[in-house]
């Protein structure tokens, strides 16, 4: 392929770019394509894809790539024309071309001369193309199935489908089977539904919106996010100034106009935000293509179900949460579903079933993974933890059974190797939970042994506000993100106790641990003669905590703002604000501070 | 003053006639605990007056706090604390000088400052021994007339063993948290 490098670099450029796009939207077609087989629209769009790549290919002279699409060409014209049937082989035969084809762009990027072997991926083409599909009696073993226009996605619900009609299956598995197989059928149909609605939303949308650089568009909301802090100082102003004698017809004008420039103020600020708001299918878009890969390679049979995917989520953070989820998702598959022998063994389903859930609820947004593999267990994990040196025999008794599972997220509790036989889970759980606090989010494990584990992800809708609570500790003022906070009361000093050292407090049914904000900043403790303590109820996660403060102040809307990197990582503030009055206000970390008590007891 | 800069400044010029190949810098000059220091101007993003601080825990004691500089949160050092100096109450003539140091904003409180000026670098000599602290942070000694001026060097002053120092902070305050628990 040598002397086809001396071509136009600028060309060479584009046809890569173009390549480039092709192939990757190939992928995602392919996959959808599995789902849902008879989308003539989804087959004519491959097609073409593979038809440009294999016309500009030859154009540039990269015969390698002509000889594969154009094989690859011939079958794809057999399936648009319903002459061959969309089975699994076929896909995977088409998905590893689509991958030779990324193998051979890569070189053409890199200007590496390589040869390569392409008689395996053409011999199957062609066998494709005569009609023998060696994985035909494998994924349509029932005569039913043999009716035109099988599908995959329904080869693969039907056994469950007919497990669960027979009355014995029912009777052995109760409860649970019908359940399943509720959910497993789902899948098909939403999945159509899904690439219909994408399409038509996709037609409608084709030529109503523009693309814009995200740098601009942050720098719209910082700037938006400064007003809004400006705002918040002319109310504070203005206020004062009413509380000044003033003739109540000036007052009443300051006070219209102050509420609608408050009013534009916050609009403008959502829709500012929505700007940068992307569904979270730009994300998930990549996970059936990877539960496909990983789960083959295990051996696993997987009905991957996705839903909520329109839900809007900030751009910052979608980037930020891929490659937790990646993680999850994988661990899953991996540790969390078994094999097909082992399932029907414990009377489930063969198929297993990884669900993939966004949804908003109030200013957050919640992501569930959720598997019905062998779930999680809690003794083996007190175990491990202990064995790691986590936690001791003593305060394992003590602890509930969300706490033990949360205690997979403990640095330090996996170690690949070790874990995997232990309880299956973990591997790096501890940075899931990490890149989740870097977005102000958290991450909880809820799981039942033997029927499956779900893990959730709650992250707030955007970046760019946090609403806090601004409490004092000597003269200085602190930010509490507001969406710890539970409720604030004045305690007395009577329900205060002491155990094994740590201060308790009891309100209404609950006890809490407590925390002085003066001992958390290194301040010498307040006055002990008052007889009544202010404490702000905060939960992190399922943890509740009371927090010791000398004084609440409000809550204010605010903007993160970093502390730079001079000061670095401040131990437990999570950032900065600037207050309406224009003065900056330390947030403190929520986790620190909840953390702090929950380091093991020496 | 501004007389004085103005002669300098003309000094400087006559100078360059003579001897073009030398070249001038410009500093800001500002005092401490009695002695003149000065700085690159090119590293002096501006000069504010002294506004209320927020404290930082667990941060390194020479840092006085944080302060909101146009919707920036910068932090602000107190170069009498950095010097082991005694600290003095803020008043009219004190001023924070905002720098730019590796991409990062940084304020410095000093006692007050003096003036711009031009002075060629040839009149820079190596620093004296002084303290050895003290010696760390000077690039050298500006003559001017009868004045000496301790020229700082602010990259090293604001990083290196620095950042080693804020580590070190933020760990003992970690060890006595623990132990308090």
């Amino acid at each position: 392929m040598s002397d086809e490098f001396a071509l136009d670099p600028e060309l060479l450029q584009d046809f890569l770019t173009e390549c480039g796009e092709l192939l990757q939207q190939l992928d995602e077609d392919m996959v959808s394509l599995e789902t849902s087989p008879e989308d003539e629209e989804l087959l004519n769009r491959i097609f073409r894809a593979v038809h440009t790549i294999k016309g500009t290919s030859g154009f540039m002279g990269f015969t390698s790539v002509v000889e594969l699409t154009h094989q690859a060409e011939d079958v794809l014209n057999l399936l648009r024309h319903r002459e061959r049937k969309v089975t699994r082989h076929t896909m995977d035969v088409l998905l590893a071309v689509s991958d030779q084809l990324g193998v051979m762009m890569e070189d053409i990027r890199e200007q590496r001369d390589a040869s390569y072997d392409l008689s395996t991926l053409l011999a199957q083409l062609k066998e494709i193309e005569e009609g023998h599909d060696p994985s035909f009696p494998v994924s349509a073993p029932q005569p039913a199935d043999a009716v035109p226009g099988p599908s995959p996605a329904s080869a693969s619900v039907s056994p469950v489908v007919q497990k669960a009609a027979e009355p014995t299956a029912a009777a052995t598995a109760p409860a649970a089977m019908p359940a399943q197989t509720a959910a497993s059928a789902e899948p098909a149909d939403h999945a159509q539904g899904g690439g219909s609605r994408k399409a038509a939303a996709a037609a409608n949308e084709g030529d109503r919106t523009i693309r814009v650089n995200v740098g601009k568009l942050d720098e719209l909301i910082n700037l938006v996010g400064e007003l809004v802090l400006e705002r918040n100082r002319v109310l504070q102003i203005s206020r004062e100034v009413a509380s000044l004698g003033i003739p109540d017809s000036v007052r009443s004008a300051l006070n219209q106009a102050t509420a609608r420039l408050s009013f534009i103020t916050g609009e403008l600020q959502t829709a500012s935000l929505k700007t940068r708001m992307v569904p979270v299918e730009t994300l998930f878009r990549r996970f059936p293509r990877m539960v496909r890969d990983i789960s083959k390679a295990l051996g696993k049979d997987v009905d991957l179900l996705i839903t909520g995917e329109e839900t809007e989520i900030d751009r910052n953070v979608v980037e930020g949460i891929a490659d937790p989820l990646v993680h999850l998702i994988r661990n899953s598959l991996d540790h969390g579903i078994e094999t097909p022998d082992l399932r029907e063994a414990n009377g489930k389903p063969a198929t297993g079933r990884l669900h993939i859930d966004a949804s908003q609820q109030g200013d957050h947004i919640v992501i569930l993974v959720q598997d019905d593999g062998k779930g999680m267990d809690p003794e083996r994990i007190a175990k491990k933890a202990m064995e790691k040196g986590l936690v001791t025999a003593e305060r394992l008794r003590t602890m509930s059974e969300r706490e033990i599972l949360d205690l997979i997220f403990q640095p330090g509790f996996s170690t690949a190797e070790k874990v995997s036989d232990v309880s299956g889970r973990g591997v790096g759980m501890d940075v899931v939970r990490t890149n989740l606090k870097k977005l102000n989010g958290t991450v909880e494990v809820d799981s039942e042994l033997g029927q499956g584990a779900t893990v959730r992800l709650m992250l707030p809708l955007t970046l760019a506000i946090l609403p806090v609570l601004l409490v004092q500790a000597e003269e200085d003022v602190y930010a509490v993100p507001l969406r710890t906070v539970v409720e604030i009361v004045r305690v007395d000093r009577e329900s205060i106790h002491r155990m094994d050292g740590a201060e308790i407090m009891r309100l209404r049914d609950e006890v809490f641990p407590l925390r002085h904000l003066r001992a958390l900043l290194g301040h010498p403790p307040a006055d002990a003669t008052a007889d009544s303590l202010r404490v702000v109820i905060m939960a992190i996660g399922e943890r509740k905590i009371g927090l010791v403060v000398d004084q609440w102040l409000g809550q204010e809307e605010t903007v993160i703002k970093s502390l730079g990197s001079y000061l670095g990582h401040v131990d437990g503030m999570a950032g900065a604000t600037i207050s309406g009055d224009g003065r900056v206000r330390l947030i403190l970390d929520p986790a620190v501070i909840a953390g702090s008590l929950r380091s093991p007891q020496r | 003053m501004q007389e004085y800069g103005t002669h300098t400044q003309a000094n400087g010029r006559k100078n360059d006639k003579h001897r073009a190949a030398i070249p001038m810098i410009q500093l800001v000059s500002f005092h401490l605990a009695g002695e003149e220091y000065a700085l690159d101007i090119l590293r002096v993003q501006e000069i504010i007056r002294t506004q209320e601080l927020t404290r930082v825990p667990n941060s390194p004691a020479f840092v006085e706090g944080v302060i909101n500089l146009r919707g920036r949160v910068i932090p602000v050092v107190g170069l009498r604390k950095r010097f082991g100096l005694d600290p003095i109450p803020a008043d009219k003539h004190t001023r924070i000088v905002v720098v730019e140091v590796h991409g990062t904003v940084v304020g410095l409180v000093v006692d007050s400052v003096s003036e711009v000026l031009r002075i060629a670098t040839d009149t820079i000599a190596p620093p004296p021994r002084l303290g050895k602290v003290e010696r760390e942070y000077i690039q050298g000694v500006g003559k001017l007339e009868n004045r000496l001026l301790l020229l700082l060097d602010v990259d090293h002053l604001l990083s290196g063993q620095e950042q080693d120092q804020v580590g070190h902070v933020t760990r003992s305050n970690d060890e006595e948290e623990e132990e308090q628990s």
